[in-house]
């Protein structure tokens, strides 16, 4: 379990992380959303003890890391793909991170072979792609086998395979048990991968909730209809509450009422209609409606314990 | 993938039903592992791992043993023909003989060159940490981050001084028969030339570890080793060339003029009594090492 309480970090003038909280539960895999340079990273950095919080705390199991007893057996991370020094061997590296914790060579073969890096192991890091760097960031981060990983961006540069790879990996991690915290700008894998959402804007934390309370929270469903009386069907639903958009010939987007009471409508007015599809909200949408105005949702999308220290830090 | 799981039943220990708003309850005993953690000597070996795993390291090493015989064996040949040349010149003899035992200061002559090899090594050891990103690997495994440092520093003074007391040894055993040549004896049994042997490599191991401080400080390999090379060659010429009581009396306290001092056997004009020189040269390791301590614990990595 993660837990930062009132965490900030000023860069000189810059506030990258003003004050958050949030909880990041065992169990379940959390995303941790938001734009490039929302202040993902510098959380993430924040709680592996590599930059200092400039106030508030952020613990691991209850403990700030640099007082863990075997810190890369309570939590692995992977930072920064880069974090490898270019000219040793991801063998080698692998082996001189293991050392500090005596963690057996056999666990770093595992992990080499579990990240399917056997065949590039004793090259030299420099020569590395992308994507070989992302794997041997994860290998790193599970090499303690630890209870709490944390992953910024690891689908980063990874192939179609690969991202296939670590959205399982994660999953089944969390279904151990395990604290699972992963980053990302793209809220498509998000959308597949995490169970709850932490979406951080500008330093802030905007929504902290399950990932289908946040899609079903925005805003009402939407239903696409195709009739070759277009013009008639718009005058039948239009009501209050309701919003008829014409997209294209005979297509339009219905919000504001259910696909049951849109065919019972057409049906009693004889109207004919060829498609009646009910459009869920993508993450995407949901999104960029929390990331427009943070003050308005923050408060409607926040679950629990959470929302009055966030509404109070603004 | 099933073999991520090392504990038997790791299930037991994270999941909590309806934990969503239990925050305040059961945060101390939370699944903390009992496994072994970064202990001392167990950063060391993950430290001599990384010191040896790397190809730059051994090329600067081998580097230093070629250059110390190399600039030895020719020193041991100057000097065989200085002393040869003078043989016929009492005066030039005499003036050669008040430089002390020339033939047994042959061995060390390639010191400058080696403190500059190894300095500069203990600043791209700790300082490519950084400039790579590895140093964020090196300190979520050691988040206290000062033991690191040690197991570093300590890792890089060791080599330092035995790959400097191998190689004066190694060219001492090349010189003797280049002196003898000329009709000179070196004595590489003698606990004078030991002593001396031993001190110049401590000296370099002092260097290396000025080194690891300013690479530590600096964070920059570039910038870590032109400030040691303006400490040990730069500052050593700029204040040859200004004149001055004061000047000559700084002059004494550059860590590159404690050398001479330390290893002669009676006191040379101009320099410090051997224990002022190692309690300064002392004052220039421990200084930047200590603050590099305090900087790299309050720093952001």
């Amino acid at each position: 379990m993660i837990e930062a309480r009132g965490l900030t970090k000023v860069y000189g003038e810059k506030t990258a992380v003003a004050g958050v909280n949030f909880t990041v539960e065992a169990g379940r895999v959390t995303g941790f959303l938001g734009p490039n340079g929302a202040g993902k990273s510098t959380t993430m950095r924040m709680i592996m003890g590599l930059d200092r919080p400039t106030s508030g705390s952020v613990t691991v199991n209850g403990v700030p890391l640099d007082r863990h007893h075997a810190p890369l057996r309570d939590v692995g991370a992977l930072l920064d793909a880069k974090a490898v020094h270019t000219g040793r061997s991801a063998y080698n590296h692998l082996r001189a991170m293991a050392a500090t914790h005596s963690i057996p060579k056999k666990r770093v073969h595992d992990v080499i072979e579990m990240t399917g890096l056997a065949e590039v192991a004793r090259k030299k890091v420099g020569g590395f792609s992308l994507g070989m760097g992302q794997r041997l960031g994860i290998a790193a981060a599970l090499l303690g086998d630890p209870q709490t990983v944390i992953l910024d961006e690891p689908v980063n540069g990874l192939d179609p395979e690969g991202v296939v790879w670590v959205r399982n990996l994660v999953k089944y991690l969390a279904s151990e048990g395990r604290t699972v915290f992963l980053s990302s700008h793209l809220m498509s894998e998000m959308a597949v991968t995490a169970d709850h959402l932490i979406v951080i804007g500008r330093g802030r934390i905007i929504a902290d909730a399950p990932i289908q309370e946040i899609i079903t929270g925005n805003g009402q469903g939407r239903t696409r209809v195709r009739t070759d009386q277009p013009d008639q069907l718009t005058r039948l639903l239009a009501g209050t509450g309701v919003t008829v958009q014409v997209q294209d010939h005979e297509l339009l987007e219905v919000t504001g009422l259910e696909p049951r009471q849109i065919a019972r409508t057409a049906l009693d007015n004889h109207v004919m209609i060829y498609e009646l599809t009910p459009l869920r909200a993508s993450l995407e949408e949901a999104y960029m409606e929390l990331t427009k105005d943070e003050v308005e949702y923050h408060s409607l999308i926040t679950t629990g314990g959470h929302a009055p220290a966030q509404a109070g830090g603004n | 993938m099933s073999s991520t799981t090392l504990e038997p039943n790791p299930s037991s220990r994270g999941v909590r039903p309806g934990a969503a708003n239990n925050q305040a309850g059961d945060r101390a005993g939370d699944s903390l592992s009992t496994g072994p953690g970064p202990s001392f000597l167990r950063v060391l070996n993950s430290e001599v791992i990384k010191f040896r795993t790397l190809l730059s390291t051994m090329i600067l090493l081998g580097a230093t043993i070629a250059v110390i015989i190399g600039v030895g064996s020719l020193a041991a040949w100057g000097i065989g023909q200085a002393l040869q040349a003078s043989s016929s010149d009492p005066q030039r003899s005499a003036a050669l003989a008040a430089q002390g035992d020339l033939a047994a200061s042959a061995p060390s002559a390639g010191i400058s060159f080696a403190q500059l090899i190894l300095g500069s090594l203990a600043v791209l050891i700790i300082s490519s940490e950084f400039t790579t990103g590895m140093a964020r690997s090196t300190f979520t495994a050691v988040p206290k981050r000062i033991p690191a440092l040690a197991a570093k520093l300590l890792v890089v003074v060791v080599s330092a001084f035995l790959v400097t007391a191998l190689s004066l040894y190694l060219a001492g055993l090349v010189a003797v028969p280049i002196l003898d040549q000329y009709g000179h004896t070196l004595d590489v049994s003698s606990g004078h030339y030991y002593r001396t042997l031993l001190i110049n490599s401590a000296y370099v191991a002092a260097v290396a570890a000025i080194g690891m401080a300013l690479g530590a400080l600096i964070r920059n390999s570039a910038g870590g080793i032109m400030t040691l090379v303006g400490i040990f060659f730069v500052l050593p010429i700029a204040l040859q060339i200004i004149q001055g009581d004061f000047v000559t009396e700084l002059r004494k306290f550059i860590p590159s003029n404690t050398l001479a001092p330390l290893t002669a056997a009676d006191h040379v004009p101009d320099t410090l009594e051997s224990w002022q020189a190692a309690l300064v040269l002392g004052a220039w390791v421990v200084i930047p090492i200590v603050l590099a301590g305090i900087l790299l614990k309050k720093r952001d990595v």
